[in-house]
């Protein structure tokens, strides 16, 4: 089984030894090296480029890259800007979710191939699918001016911002799009998924804190500071592998929506979520979208009952010219940090994405499922096996920056 | 007979794929049109070549990726570029082959054995019939050149640079106001998107037909200084001078 995984964002494949009963997860993604080309760019151009990291969360990359060269400055964006960003990060992760679950997740649990073959198969869900996918790409293009690789944000602000009556207007299209997003979920609550049981710790980020929960204790919290992540969040280099794999003070991880709605408990808890069972990612994605669905609406709300603030903030008279951006991104917590010179030149760059911290999780993961999982031919593991990988929404382009 | 379609990723973000299923309503009616028969990122039932039309995104930075180029290329009637990665060699070829030995050096360390050779675009390997560009590609132009090549049409490149869409979209000049731009030398077809956003032009789109470089230049040298122009040329277009 050398062939890429289908349906996963960018190039990787298990390797599995039947014999010792043994898998790996081997990534072929070609190295960009987006750490040294940020190095001799400006401070302005790094949210213009790190977004071409992953085209599937452009726009996380491009607040994770405004957030650290802010912090670099000494800039505090106001508060028209904060709620701005925070639409985008709704409008982005309904994107990115409602890509991977209708189009690379949900075929392996209906039995079809494409996502598109669900216009035949549930023409009522294919509509939701379409609906959520307009309505976040409207999000996104109207805030940050393109669907993909956002154009109008800038350090302290945005070059340029809509104006109240083009946030009504998509305010009136998220209040139909609601419904969508509703049936959506429920259609993801009746999934059957396969069952599996991993002991892991469920990451996320929490104001200025990583906090870690067990899967199978969600209550006890180990806390650490965002400003130590490079100590705590540890990268190896694997000889398999051209992403490193991350791990959280030294034992596999688990981040994104699963670890998420375990950490903030920030959803209705009539969905019966696993979180020892990865398979229910795809289950909290779907509560996601609701949720960030909701949350679009009420940042629209609140901007237009507000004066909305255009100024864009310029730096502090003595920055520290070091800053660290953490934002959780769709697929988990995403850290950028830079460290620029008085010219505002960037000298170096380090940069954590989500997949990275996934990929040891996801290596356990299939290992338990190989171990847990009896009576099936190699056929139907493989098949289980590289369904569990999809759950996981690896976005392998970005854990290769 | 329905034209069979295959759709390579190598390396890059994908952003253009997403753009692709950004058509939505549109691609289930392209889609009935031509039989998408390779697509990885789609869909799980893959078929090998021979292929009416292959359409790559990213830049063939691997060996392998090299390699099954060149082989696509056998089996291809039309081999399509989709977007700067594939046309360009996009934001990976910012760093030129000596710059990545180091950075391979600095970011993995001295044991580790680097998979990438070099961003380069796919001209630099093998004849490519058509370059749909942009960082990311904007779905009218695709919309635009799939139908003219279901139309069994050769489709043909914007004859106007940037600004001609600039002035449509009423911008203020960036260069009238003092900023730097390449729009004068880089093709159309973005609708000025990112100067209409507030953000600078990188050409992206590569270079028009007869696209007045140096007198750019010049102009860019009473603006700025000579770094920041080259910054702004080695955005998208390190490679674009390499013939």
């Amino acid at each position: 089984m050398n062939e890429f995984i289908a349906k996963i964002e960018g190039h990787g494949s298990l390797n599995i030894d039947w014999g010792k009963n043994e898998v790996e997860l081997n990534v072929f993604e070609g190295e960009r090296l987006f750490e040294g080309l940020l190095v001799g760019r400006t401070a302005e151009e790094m949210h213009w480029i790190t977004p071409r990291i992953c085209g599937v969360c452009p726009t996380a990359h491009n607040l994770t890259s405004l957030a650290a060269v802010e912090a670099a400055l000494d800039i505090r964006v106001n508060q028209t800007t904060v709620l701005l960003r925070e639409l985008m990060q709704a409008g982005q992760a309904i994107q990115s979710h409602a890509l991977h679950l209708f189009f690379l997740s949900l075929p392996d649990y209906l039995g079809i191939d494409r996502g598109t073959e669900l216009a035949q198969k549930n023409p009522a869900a294919f509509k939701n699918a379409l609906a959520l996918k307009e309505v976040s790409d409207e999000i996104v293009q109207i805030v940050a001016g393109r669907n993909v690789h956002p154009t109008t944000s800038t350090i302290g602000g945005f070059h340029k911002v809509p104006s109240k009556k083009v946030l009504k207007k998509l305010l009136d299209k998220l209040n139909k799009s609601e419904s969508a997003a509703q049936k959506t979920l429920d259609l993801a609550a009746g999934l059957d998924y396969p069952e599996l049981k991993v002991d892991l710790q469920l990451v996320v980020q929490e104001g200025d804190s990583i906090v870690a929960v067990s899967s199978n204790n969600i209550k006890g919290r180990k806390e650490s500071s965002i400003r130590n992540y490079k100590q705590d969040i540890s990268e190896e280099i694997k000889s398999y592998s051209t992403a490193k794999f991350g791990r959280y003070k030294g034992q596999e991880m688990l981040v994104g929506p699963l670890a998420r709605l375990a950490v903030y408990g920030d959803y209705d808890k009539k969905y019966k979520l696993d979180f020892a069972n990865p398979f229910h990612n795809n289950l909290a994605q779907a509560i996601e979208i609701l949720g960030c669905h909701q949350k679009a609406q009420k940042i629209i709300e609140q901007l237009l009952e507000s004066e909305l603030d255009v100024k864009v903030v310029k730096p502090g008279s003595n920055p520290s010219l070091e800053g660290i951006g953490a934002i959780e991104a769709p697929r988990g917590g995403l850290y950028h940090e830079v460290h620029l010179d008085e010219k505002g030149i960037i000298k170096q760059a380090n940069i954590i994405t989500p997949t990275v911290q996934n990929l040891t999780s996801i290596e356990k993961s299939a290992q338990a499922l190989l171990n847990q999982t009896k009576n099936r031919s190699q056929k139907e593991l493989e098949r289980l096996l590289t369904m569990l990988v999809r759950a996981y929404d690896p976005c392998i382009t970005c854990s290769v920056h | 007979m329905v034209p069979k379609v295959a759709i390579y990723d190598f390396t890059d973000c994908e952003g253009c794929e997403v753009k692709l299923v950004s058509i939505r309503e549109k691609l289930l009616i392209l889609e009935k049109r031509i039989d998408i028969v390779n697509w990885r990122l789609g869909q799980e039932d893959n078929k090998p070549g021979p292929f009416d039309l292959t359409i790559i995104e990213g830049t063939p930075i691997t060996q392998h990726e090299v390699d099954l180029l060149k082989k696509l290329r056998q089996d291809s009637k039309v081999l399509i570029a989709l977007g700067a990665c594939a046309t360009l060699g996009g934001i990976p070829a910012i760093l030129d082959k000596k710059e990545r030995a180091k950075w391979y050096k600095k970011i993995y360390g001295e044991e580790y054995k680097p998979r990438g050779i070099d961003a380069l675009p796919l001209s630099a390997y093998v004849k490519v019939d058509f370059l749909i560009h942009g960082c990311p590609i904007d779905e009218n132009e695709l919309i635009r050149i799939f139908q003219e090549l279901l139309a069994g049409k050769t489709p043909a490149y914007r004859g106007y640079s940037v600004c001609f869409e600039c002035k449509q979209a009423n911008n203020p000049c960036r260069i009238i106001n003092g900023q730097p731009c390449l729009g004068p030398i880089t093709q159309g077809g973005c609708g000025s998107i990112c100067i209409k956003g507030g953000s600078p032009c990188y050409g992206c789109f590569g270079l028009r037909q007869e696209a007045n470089v140096k007198g750019l230049v010049e102009v860019l040298q009473g603006l700025t200084d000579k770094k920041e122009i080259e910054r702004y040329f080695t955005m998208f277009l390190s490679r674009a001078f390499d013939k």
